[in-house]
């Protein structure tokens, strides 16, 4: 199905919809903000990453601390006087960054295991499998955790880490999809006009199973967006100064409960976004499922 | 096959998973970890601290001679020496993982009651108000990192409304009951001590109500989907025409059907509700393992950590075990097929 038949489809229905508006918010803000933080950086000034925003993201003001939600700041500040909305904004795209390339890996990866899995059977699938459930014996955080202490704190090994928990499950999915898909009568033509089986997995059975992985790939952009707070708000995300959702949170707790705006509302902003991923998501299935 | 069968195969099976996560952890820990030494020492230890972790894990010998001296060491539960606590990790782990235990069970029941309960009600209603309402209450609370539901229970139930501690195992001006078998509750009632029990309960319903609404989604579809089966099927509607009332057809008949499904996802459901026990109990400041988690990744204890999660994965897999075993008793179809 196309995509923009696909969209007019979600159109008929408020839910996908909701989901819809704010999984694009939410990826253009961090598209256009995450080129201007990373052109600020390249060219060595800043500022360019908040020339969007009312004011910098980093610069204390100390007579403006702990303010509560007003019309000066929507979102009240923290205990440096920073406006916490412009922090959250500014934190928008290293979720973004996190969440794709998490969720790709994870497709990635898991095709790699699952399709020949499923295609092969077997000694392969067996093999495969088998590996597929050690990592999914490991509860995902407690796995992620374990990784990122090893390996340091850093946000490539976050990155790393979640992908190392989150391919488990896509591997599961590309293997139940190639059991199905290789049965259909097109793979056996395929097979008599004389494909390799390389052709055949990587030309037929990956496109045709990503009907099926787009809609759990959407929920997940939010599911990895929620680990990756509870990293943070770990200490395992990204270092100090730095904005970051679950952080921000952490760093709250102190003033909890009489400033609660510090620490709740980069909670509430999470759950909007991860709830807009699972809208979306539960959305195409319906409609990728109804098969056009 | 037989019951007995099966269950010496999943058995099997379950030892070879424990095998090979141990082995697993062996690998990142030991061989793909940069700095192995001074991970396990701890931060800023003293050169000579290194050498003898050097000596005492075989760090100098070839991987196959530190892979059999390792396995020789988790086997008889020996997870080193916590730099941070300064006692052995298996000391710890054996006070704190009883109560996250005692901890899970509580949300585990929570969370089977609420997803059933909102799963058999959306069914019962779809596509109606009733619906909406159980799927969106499920949606928004499965979208909620733990953090931000345990800020909110603890402010509105501890803070604005005063109806239960906020935080802590229980009332630290109680003395402890003596350990018995780890688990504060049963040792509190085993000496008799009812004022720590009453408190160490009341302490026990906020971490545990939290963990719950970030589970119970998990539930909710699996028991709404296998609910709307049952009531398009023949014997639900049988039950109606013979007279039995339809609330009563939905709520026992068709219910009680759609029930063998939510035995698969248990484990599953417990292994969420560890994972979310570390953030829960860091903000409780309950002492599990959670705690004992979070504390040790603050601290850079790194003995401590990596104990921890080998203790979890196999209490996973345990459970894993324990719910495939229930199925197989409750369904004999899964015993004999395959």
């Amino acid at each position: 199905m196309g995509l923009f038949r696909t969209i007019r489809r979600l159109e008929s229905s408020p839910a996908p919809l909701i989901g819809l508006v704010i999984v694009v918010a939410f990826y253009g803000w961090s598209l256009v903000e995450g080129i201007l933080q990373l052109a600020g950086f390249l060219t060595n000034a800043p500022s360019l990453g908040w020339i969007l925003l009312q004011s910098n993201p980093f610069t204390p003001f100390p007579s403006n601390s702990l303010l509560p939600p007003s019309f000066a700041h929507i979102m009240g500040t923290d205990d440096l006087g920073r406006d916490i909305l412009v922090r959250i904004l500014y934190a928008a795209p290293t979720d973004a960054l996190v969440s794709t390339v998490v969720v790709g890996g994870g497709v990635l990866v898991g095709s790699l295991v699952g399709i020949p899995a499923g295609y092969f059977g077997g000694t392969t699938e067996e093999v495969n499998m088998r590996f597929t459930d050690l990592f999914l014996a490991f509860p995902a955080l407690i796995l992620a955790v374990a990784i990122e202490a090893t390996f340091g704190r850093q946000l490539v090994f976050a990155i790393l880490a979640l992908v190392v928990v989150w391919w488990p499950s896509y591997a599961r999915v590309f293997r139940g999809e190639a059991l199905r898909i290789k049965n259909l009568r097109f793979i056996d033509a395929a097979l008599l006009s004389g494909l390799s089986s390389r052709r055949i997995m990587t030309r037929h059975l990956i496109p045709s199973s990503l009907n099926t992985v787009l809609s759990y790939a959407t929920i997940d952009l939010g599911n990895s967006i929620l680990v990756y707070s509870i990293l943070s708000f770990l200490g395992l995300g990204v270092p100090a100064p730095a904005p970051e959702w679950g952080a921000m949170t952490a760093q709250g707790l102190s003033y909890f409960p009489l400033w609660w705006w510090y620490s709740l509302l980069p909670g509430a902003v999470i759950t909007v976004v991860v709830m807009g991923a699972a809208l979306l998501g539960d959305g195409l299935r319906d409609i990728l499922s109804e098969g056009g | 096959m037989g019951l007995l069968g099966y269950v010496v195969r999943r058995a099997v099976y379950s030892i070879v998973l424990i095998f090979g996560a141990v082995v697993l952890v062996f690998f990142l820990t030991r061989v793909a970890a940069p700095n192995t030494a001074a991970l396990w020492a701890g931060p800023r230890a003293p050169p000579s601290v290194v050498q003898a972790v050097v000596k005492e894990y075989h760090l100098d010998q070839p991987v196959y001679v530190q892979l059999f001296y390792y396995l020789e060491e988790i086997f008889t539960f020996n997870f080193g020496i916590s730099p941070f606590f300064k006692q052995p990790v298996a000391n710890l782990v054996s006070l704190y993982f009883p109560r996250t235990l005692e901890l899970s069970f509580f949300a585990m029941v929570l969370t089977i009651m609420f997803g059933i309960f909102t799963g058999a009600y959306g069914a019962a209603h779809k596509d109606r108000k009733g619906d909406y309402v159980a799927r969106g209450i499920y949606l928004v609370t499965w979208s909620m990192p733990p953090f931000l539901v345990a800020l909110l229970l603890q402010f509105l139930f501890a803070y604005q409304w005063n109806l239960l501690p906020s935080s802590l195992l229980a009332d630290p001006s109680l003395s402890p009951p003596s350990v018995v078998t780890g688990f504060p509750l049963i040792d509190s009632l085993v000496a008799g001590n009812y004022t720590f029990f009453t408190s160490a309960l009341t302490h026990l319903v906020l971490p545990a109500l939290t963990l719950a609404t970030i589970s119970f989604g998990l539930i909710t579809r699996i028991t709404r989907s296998s609910m709307l089966e049952s009531l398009r099927s023949e014997f639900v509607r049988t039950a109606i025409m013979k007279g039995v009332g339809t609330r009563r057809a939905v709520y026992i008949h068709a219910l009680k059907n759609s029930l063998l499904p939510v035995i698969t996802i248990i484990a599953l459901t417990f292994a969420y509700v560890i994972a979310g026990a570390v953030v829960v109990e860091e903000i409780f400041g309950y002492e599990g393992m959670g705690y004992l988690i979070t504390q040790s990744v603050y601290n850079s204890d790194y003995p401590t950590l990596i104990g921890s999660t080998i203790v979890i994965v196999l209490s996973v897999v345990v459970i894993n075990f324990v719910a495939d075993v229930l199925y197989a008793v409750v369904d004999p179809r899964i015993r004999l097929g395959e």
